[in-house]
């Protein structure tokens, strides 16, 4: 598959978000995922399927993918909303990304 | 919470969340089987994913260590496999069963060694690659596990096992097989091959990342510790045997260049073959042996060494030399000396060739008589100018060795000012020689000359004045030269004159040129004086004074000199040479004294004939002639005016008429009537001048000029070995009173003053104009005791006090 700008997380849900991959390699994980070199199968299909993640947990990386890029640099920034709910899902997926 | 701050410190809680059992074996078959996947080049059908999360679950499920433990078990396994089965086949032979047969070609060698090295690169790049993945696979155990329990991280310590296993394998000895391939090659190298650089690099760099232990180390890197020392051994031995060949083989020339050419390889190797690390290293294993240790020997070569180049103009060498040498000793000492050596020697070379013509021909002098001594003093002035021209030329192309091959360098510049110092006041008339050198160029040398060349000139010659010591003896001469040129008109140039005053007086302040200055005042003040005198000789004309008019016919201009500027002594004024002066002179003479003296009192004149010029008119045959003569010359012919035509006088007759003294009067004699100016005859004709010789006036006398200048047998000269005598008496009493003023001065200041002190003091205040004596320094401060300026402090006989 050629070069693109973007990358296709799919969830065990099979819901799939398309995220540029400037914003999804913030997680040395995916970043490392898709790394041509070493030319896994994520890599050459730039599609990662994360079987630990439903779809609700996933949107919310990815939203945290783009937050952190806006504010990478920036100062004073808004805290971003997460659910009570969710915390501790996220919490998990935050160590397995490595974010 | 996700934010990057809290990045690293949470974890999620390990209990009760995934309760199901984790069964190790099963998970970490389908991981084994992945890697070896990896191992065998298949990971595109791998998800990395799953992999990832399986290896993440492993170690939630505190698996951690054993997935380590298994991970390099698996890893070991897979290296001794490649050990075996692709690098084994590739080790040389030679290197593997103890160097025996090393003789093998060139060809072989390269061939054998560098598929060697190609493998091995191949096997490293492989396995880098691996690590590279698996380390990302593993990544969650890297970062939980082994952070967790301060263990190196699976990259790391799989390439302590590749180093372990691969280069350092017990059986098949790969690591030493490397280092003796790469040096085989890089001494092929050396020796003219060409060898794959690239390939060397790659295992140096495999090298370069490899450490001792896991910690990484910087200064432990393998290579460090196993292949630059043994490379740098290698390097000295090969070095010293090609050092020591072209010592043998080589000119000086030539082993500079193969010497610099050595050290650029090495630099470009160090950079494209081998580390960077190793550049400062083999740079200084180079230096000291190609440099280092044989510079000298190859500076003192014969026929080609340091002398050599700087005697032909090798500017290319010497750079070399100065480059090379900067590189092991930024002192230069050797250099310095070597060149200073030389310098010295040519400088002496000069001073010798110049004394032994001027020895000869005042050997000579002894036996001849006084026609011959002026020859000889005038030879002695072109060989004045010629050691002066000599020098210049020596300084000019030092200066120019300097300024294109050493770079200018200061610590050089130094050493050879000191040569020049050296050499030039080693040679006891430099003073006197440089004083004539610009003597004369201030005379005919600058005419035609543009001012700037003037100026190139006069700077040359300051900038010898700079290496005298004994600066108060060039102002001797100089001040003595300088008079002549002044009162014979003699200088082209007022402004060149000034120029050069001007010049000395930046480099040795204004006590030492005051009195030069003095007399440029003295001539002016003089001509002034002329003019008026004429004008008071026309007034009383106009008033119609008979005695006058007698007068009328001659014109004066006399030259009025303060005598404490001007060098009396050696102009040879003192006791008042004076002579009886014809009549008409004679009256015009006392007019002026009277005048002058009416205008100045309390001053006294004395009329130094022997300095001054005169224009006669003179008729031979019919044709009249203008004469330019010397006054002691004038007086001579002018007795001709009462002998009549035919008639002679003897030497012994005009002696009596003109009183002049007899060394002037064969002096005058010998211009007119041996020189070719023949306005007297001399009988015997020879030429000499004899007092039992008769002189007549010659009346035949032709020339094609109206106006003739009759010169006087060498004005300007070297001074002969008794007046240099005196000259040197003069400075020696010149300096007493100095250093008396000197010793008055400091003592005067500083009341109470020990001995070594005062000496160190006077010197520090005289050193400008010349180098005083120890010993005449305190017989001077004897006699200032004698005269009770000082007095010793009583119980301390090496301090003086001052009396007020």
């Amino acid at each position: 598959m050629a070069e693109t700008n973007s990358v296709v997380l799919v969830s065990n849900d099979n819901f799939q978000f398309v995220v540029r991959k400037s914003a999804a390699t913030v997680s040395p994980a995916i970043k490392s995922m898709l790394d041509r070199r070493s030319n896994f199968a994520e890599a050459r299909e730039n599609k990662i399927v994360f079987q630990n993640m439903n779809a609700v947990i996933l949107e919310k990386v990815c939203e945290y993918f783009y937050y952190n890029e806006k504010y990478r640099d920036a100062k004073d920034v808004p805290d971003m909303d997460i659910p009570p709910e969710l915390a501790l899902e996220l919490l998990m997926v935050a160590d397995f990304l490595h974010t | 919470m996700m934010m990057n701050r809290a990045r690293g410190k949470i974890r999620p809680p390990r209990r009760g969340l995934a309760t199901d059992p984790v069964d190790f074996e099963e998970y970490w078959d389908v991981l084994a089987q992945s890697l070896r996947e990896i191992h065998a080049k298949n990971a595109s059908r791998l998800s990395f994913e799953e992999l990832y999360r399986n290896a993440y679950k492993l170690v939630l499920k505190k698996h951690g260590e054993k997935l380590y433990a298994n991970v390099k078990q698996l890893v070991v396994e897979h290296l001794r496999v490649v050990a075996i089965r692709d690098v084994r086949p590739l080790v040389p032979s030679a290197v593997v069963t103890g160097g025996a047969s090393f003789g093998t070609g060139s060809i072989e060698k390269r061939i054998g060694g560098s598929s060697f090295l190609d493998r091995l690169k191949a096997v490293w790049e492989d396995h880098q690659l691996c690590m590279g993945m698996m380390k990302d696979v593993l990544m969650y155990m890297d970062r939980v596990f082994c952070a967790d329990h301060k263990i190196p991280s699976i990259y790391v310590t799989c390439m302590g096992l590749f180093r372990d296993h691969i280069l350092r394998n017990p059986q098949y000895n790969i690591g030493k097989a490397l280092n003796t391939v790469i040096l085989d090659q890089i001494k092929m190298e050396r020796d003219g091959d060409i060898i794959d650089h690239a390939t060397i690099r790659s295992c140096v760099y495999m090298l370069e990342a490899l450490y001792e232990t896991e910690d990484e180390i910087e200064s432990e890197k393998v290579y460090l510790t196993s292949f630059e020392g043994e490379f740098l051994r290698a390097s000295a031995e090969f070095y010293a045997a090609e050092a020591n060949r072209l010592l043998r083989q080589c000119d000086a020339a030539t082993y500079l260049r193969k010497a610099d050419k050595r050290l650029h390889e090495e630099y470009s190797r160090s950079h494209d073959t081998l580390s960077t690390l190793t550049e400062p290293k083999i740079r200084a294993v180079v230096e000291k042996q190609l440099i280092a240790n044989n510079i000298k020997e190859v500076m003192e070569m014969d026929g080609s060494g340091l002398r050599f180049m700087l005697d032909n103009d090798r500017f290319n060498d010497l750079k070399l030399v100065y480059r090379l040498i900067t590189r092991v000793d930024p002192e230069k000492t050797d250099l310095k000396t070597m060149l200073c050596a030389r310098l010295v020697e040519l400088g002496k070379e000069i001073n010798r060739s110049v004394v032994s013509p001027v020895a000869a021909a005042e050997t000579s002098e002894v036996a001849k008589s006084t026609s011959s001594d002026d020859k000889a003093a005038s030879s002695a002035t072109a060989t004045a100018i010629r050691w002066v021209d000599s020098v210049i030329a020596l300084k000019d192309k030092y200066e120019r060795i300097w300024s294109s091959s050493l770079e200018s360098d200061k610590g050089i510049q130094a050493a050879m000012t000191r040569a020049f110092t050296e050499f030039i006041n080693l040679f006891q008339r430099s003073p006197e020689y440089m004083s004539l050198f610009i003597d004369e160029n201030l005379k005919k040398g600058l005419k035609g000359k543009s001012e700037n060349e003037v100026d190139a000139v006069l700077d040359k010659a300051i900038t010898l004045f700079r290496y005298i010591t004994d600066k108060d003896v060039f102002e001797r001469y100089y001040k003595k030269h300088l008079s002549r040129r002044l009162l014979m008109g003699r200088s082209i140039s007022h402004d060149a004159e000034k120029q050069m005053i001007g010049k000395l007086k930046m480099e040795v302040g204004f006590a030492f040129t005051s009195k030069l200055e003095g007399m440029f005042k003295d001539m002016n003040i003089s001509e002034e004086m002329t003019a008026e005198f004429k004008k008071a000789l026309q007034q009383r004309d106009a008033d119609g004074d008979e005695s006058a008019s007698k007068v009328k016919r001659i014109e004066l201009s006399v030259n009025v000199l303060t005598s404490t500027f001007w060098p009396m002594a050696s102009m040879g004024a003192e006791g008042g040479h004076s002579c009886a002066y014809p009549a008409e002179v004679e009256a015009l003479r006392q007019n002026f004294t009277s005048y002058y003296l009416g205008r100045h009192s309390g001053r006294k004149l004395n009329w130094q004939a022997n300095m001054g010029t005169a224009d006669l008119r003179a008729t031979f045959k019919g044709v009249k002639k203008e004469l330019n003569v010397s006054t002691y010359a004038m007086v001579i012919l002018l007795c001709f005016n009462d002998v009549p035509p035919g008639e002679s006088l003897s030497f012994q007759d005009l002696q009596t008429i003109t009183s002049i003294p007899p060394t002037e009067l064969i002096r005058n004699l010998q211009s007119l009537a041996v020189s070719k100016t023949r306005i007297l005859l001399k009988k015997p004709m020879s030429k000499d001048v004899r007092p039992t010789d008769v002189f007549s006036f010659n009346d035949g006398f032709t020339s094609k000029f109206t106006r003739i200048k009759v010169g006087m047998v060498a004005a300007n000269r070297a001074e002969n070995e008794k007046e240099r005598k005196d000259t040197n008496e003069k400075v020696d009493e010149t300096r007493g009173h100095q250093i008396e003023a000197a010793v008055v001065r400091i003592m005067k200041q500083r009341k109470i003053l020990s001995h070594a002190e005062l000496v160190s003091e006077v010197i520090g205040q005289l050193k400008m104009r010349f180098n005083p004596d120890i010993i005449m320094i305190k017989k001077r401060v004897e006699s200032l005791m004698e005269r009770e300026y000082v007095e010793r402090v009583e119980g301390e006989r090496q301090t003086y006090k001052y009396l007020a």
